[in-house]
């Protein structure tokens, strides 16, 4: 089966498997498409089905309040092709250039891990051959258990691994997280689809590198800070970390982080936000503070922003605050700031 | 021609914007300091509520969704924006922010015409 898809730009005829979302179909084909978050709640991929059917496949995605349904817009990556006949489509949006690496539909074996703090776990994901990803980057999970996919950021970097590493703070009524916290220890054949996500880093950059991150949006940090570090990247250039948490009890990856710090040298700092804790006193690698994470960088950062490059993940609040920070106290242009949109 | 008061100018703060409905026509105030700017209340890209989404700093606008920014001075786009901004003539009057309003002003985030890119 096929779609034809009409951008701006160009036409593109892909092969598309039955029940596959349009999106994921052109990403592998490697078609330039606009899309963020690729899990149904950006609305950044919509389209509109000039001929043929289609499936929705999350009636209720928060994306679709984007949507025009009555012009026949749809969310690419929350519609498959529908029977046998043809699908046009038509993209109205920013095309970037196709992701790198070309993401890919991808089997594995997903082995829950252990506890990190009271709501949040790792866990991991076994492939049967190598992946290629960016640091920064993430892959879209279906486990068999429940409806739809969901994007977790790796947390380690190497090249070509076979594991992919992830963490998961439980959330009422995620459905994910609750399947996780819940199931009994074993192992859980899993769908991927991925690398996707365009806040990656490179060690050809050659700026500075803050990261702003609440909670889980850690993750794709200790991705980035492992690639940087594994590139001696702190030897020339400096690293500010800002990783907000409610309190103590729910800082997880101090060690990694410390180890981090004690590879890297004086270049690289580590600042932990305690929101709701007055902040302990330091241990040589961590620094403490309190307040929220996107004030406590502010306050650090004030001056000292020309030549970063920012990397932000976290609760949506925290994000926007942290791009109100970078964009009017930093004064950095849109290029030099790196976030995933989820919401 | 119609000059319409939109605001007092110091209902405004310097690097703000905020909504305004003025004769059933909803549009946004900038303050670039002391220069203010009237534009639609929506996001060229998706219809984002600027009001909310976006920020006014140093001249530049940007729409924390997807951090499209313009220049407001000019309405040019920049970055990874696509499109212009639609922009009405603004004077001020004393403390009041006066705006040209002769039609409302709207992108067009589509077309009824299915080989109408613009949209």
């Amino acid at each position: 089966m096929s779609v034809t898809i009409r951008t701006k730009q160009a036409t593109y005829e892909i092969p598309c498997e039955a029940g596959e979302r349009v999106l994921y179909a052109a990403l592998r084909a490697a078609v330039p498409m606009p899309f963020e978050c690729a899990s149904g709640t950006c609305g950044t991929c919509k389209a509109r089905v000039k001929t043929g059917q289609v499936t929705e496949l999350w009636p209720e995605a928060p994306g679709r309040s984007y949507l025009k349904p009555e012009r026949g817009e749809i969310l690419m990556c929350q519609c498959a092709l529908a029977g046998e006949g043809d699908l046009e489509i038509l993209v109205p949006g920013a095309a970037p250039s196709p992701p790198e690496p070309t993401p890919a539909h991808r089997e594995g074996v997903l082995t829950a891990g252990e506890r990190l703090t009271h709501d949040v776990a790792r866990f991991s994901v076994d492939l049967d051959a190598p992946i290629d990803f960016s640091p920064g980057q993430f892959v879209l999970l279906q486990i068999p258990a429940l409806e739809g996919y969901r994007a977790y950021s790796m947390v380690n970097h190497a090249e070509g691994p076979t594991r992919l590493e992830f963490v998961v703070k439980q959330k009422p009524g995620g459905g994910f997280s609750r399947w996780l916290f819940d199931a009994e220890a074993g192992q859980t054949p899993v769908g991927i689809f991925g690398p996707l996500g365009r806040a990656t880093f490179s060690a050809a950059e050659n700026k500075d590198v803050l990261c702003i991150a609440g909670g889980s949006g850690v993750a794709g940090m200790m991705s980035i800070l492992t690639a940087a570090s594994g590139a001696d990247y702190f030897a020339r250039h400096r690293g500010r970390v800002f990783f907000g948490v409610r309190t103590l009890n729910d800082v997880f990856f101090r060690r990694e982080l410390a180890d981090l710090v004690e590879r890297a040298g004086p270049n690289l700092q580590v600042t932990i936000a305690l929101s709701e804790q007055e902040a302990p006193a330091g241990d040589g690698a961590i620094r403490f503070a309190t307040g929220f994470v996107h004030q406590v960088a502010g306050e650090a950062m004030a001056g000292r922003y020309e030549g970063s490059i920012a990397y932000v993940a976290g609760p949506p609040p925290m994000v926007d605050g942290a791009i109100r920070l970078l964009i009017i106290e930093g004064r950095l242009p849109a290029s030099d700031i790196r976030y995933d949109k989820f919401g | 021609m119609t000059w319409k008061r939109a605001c007092a100018a110091d209902e405004v703060a310097v690097d703000s914007l905020k909504k305004f409905s003025v004769d059933g026509v909803e549009l946004v105030i900038a303050n670039l300091g002391g220069e203010f700017r009237a534009i639609p209340p929506a996001c060229p890209h998706m219809e984002e509520q600027l009001e909310q989404s976006g920020i006014c700093a140093g001249g530049v606008l940007t729409c924390t969704k997807h951090l499209w920014q313009w220049d407001l001075r000019t309405g040019e786009q920049r970055g990874p924006a696509e499109k212009p901004l639609l922009m009405y003539e603004v004077r001020c009057e004393g403390n009041d922010v006066m705006v040209r309003i002769d039609e409302e002003l709207a992108y067009e985030y589509g077309s009824e015409d299915d080989d109408d890119f613009e949209w």
